[in-house]
């Protein structure tokens, strides 16, 4: 049976480097392209003629849309609006690479099982909390760490683990999806390889590889929930944490 | 875990650098706020006619309460009118009502005066005839011929 930890290796497809770094143009590189497109494709013709009585493609992207501002409006507030844009595109990017992974064929690779796009994608809300932070409240934005009420004495101690807390945010965030991308990812080669293991088996091969075959249908369909449930968490943890930025608390 | 090879990490932070900036900045940018706008107007639009809605119903509201005040009016007008044509229908009935029993009142006492001629006039013959049928029945009782103006006397001494 073949490793379930294969399906995540990245294959240089167009070996780049800039200034002696590897810039390689990978599996990972391609699977992120085409997220890009696809979502270029639902977005360019979902709003290529905007009308006040939306068509399908139309309404589909509003659909999205709406949820994000919605999302924002209730954890933000009304200033948290104008980042809707940015949001939407790290929701939709995150949405498109887990969805696009779990197409099964040989070939298929899921950008956010790897830490590193999941981290970069989780230092891209982190800075943009530090920016709207500090470019709304300067060094008052510290104060996000004093919360109101404590006592003096252990004013320093709770100030410590705020502080860690908000250090650790882009690490959870980008742990999170990756997690669960790869926890899901490895489930289902397992026991895709069951499958062929049972299914080889010489006597009753086909009542014995059905088994496994039907766990990972079953295992497909909690998959894509967890595609959209993580895309969905991803953006919402963002407008939390923006909403510190904005709000502070 | 090739997760973890510190060689991958370079090459996928960069790509997802440049692909989520054409992302963010060649997708996203000219086209989400486009529906924005739409979905901003339509919401607009629909609270601009709820307004003009409620606007008109207020509107109508009025119009519906000016328009029972008028019936009202009408209505009390209608029957002040109606109480007085009543009224002046009745008088009129009455005025009439006495003219004629004042005629009628004329004609009987007419009437009455007439009969009592006649009836004095029945009286009169009626003392002449009597003196002449007892006349008649003295005569045929005793074959007397008495004077009428014996027999008179004599019936008014019977009165």
């Amino acid at each position: 049976m073949a490793n379930p930890m294969e399906q995540f290796s990245i294959e240089r497809i167009v070996p780049l480097a800039v200034a002696g770094e590897d810039v390689s143009f990978t599996n990972s590189s391609l699977w992120m392209l085409v997220a890009m497109l696809v979502v270029a494709a639902f977005l360019y013709i979902g709003t290529a003629k905007p009308q006040l009585v939306p068509g399908r493609a139309q309404a589909a992207v509003e659909y999205l849309y709406d949820f994000i501002r919605d999302m924002l409006r209730e954890n933000v507030g009304r200033e948290g609006l104008k980042y809707a844009p940015l949001i939407f595109a790290l929701f939709i990017f995150v949405l498109a690479c887990n969805l696009l992974g779990l197409i099964p064929f040989i070939g298929a690779f899921t950008p956010t099982s790897h830490i590193a796009v999941t981290f970069g994608l989780a230092m891209i809300v982190f800075v943009l909390v530090l920016i709207v932070g500090f470019a709304k409240h300067g060094l008052h934005f510290f104060s996000l760490f004093l919360p109101e009420g404590t006592p003096i004495f252990v004013l320093p101690l709770v100030a410590a683990i705020e502080f860690l807390s908000f250090l650790s945010r882009p690490f959870t965030l980008a742990i999170r999806l990756f997690a669960n991308m790869t926890a899901g990812h490895v489930l289902l080669k397992v026991f895709g390889g069951f499958v062929v293991a049972l299914g080889s088996f010489e006597a009753l091969p086909i009542v014995l590889g059905i088994v496994p075959l039907a766990v990972n249908v079953a295992l497909t369909a909690l998959e894509l929930l967890i595609a959209v449930v993580q895309a969905y968490v991803f953006a919402l943890l963002a407008s939390i944490y923006l909403n510190d930025a904005v709000n502070l608390h | 875990m090739p997760q973890f090879l510190p060689a991958n990490f370079l090459p996928q932070l960069v790509w997802l650098a440049v692909i989520f900036a054409v992302l963010y900045f060649a997708v996203i940018r000219p086209t989400l706020p486009k529906v924005g706008r739409v979905i901003d107007e339509r919401e607009g639009r629909v609270a601009g006619d709820l307004d003009a809605a409620e606007t008109a119903k207020t509107e109508a509201d009025a119009i519906r309460l000016r328009y029972d005040e008028g019936m009202d009016t009408a209505r009390k007008a209608a029957q002040a009118q109606v109480a007085g044509a009543q009224e002046e229908a009745s008088r009129a009935t009455e005025a009439r009502m006495k003219d004629l029993a004042a005629v009628l009142d004329g004609k009987s006492a007419e009437a009455a005066g007439r009969l009592a001629t006649a009836r004095d006039a029945a009286r009169a013959t009626l003392a002449t005839t009597t003196a002449e049928l007892t006349g008649e029945a003295v005569t045929r009782l005793t074959g007397l011929q008495l004077p009428a103006a014996d027999i008179e006397a004599a019936l008014a001494a019977q009165n």
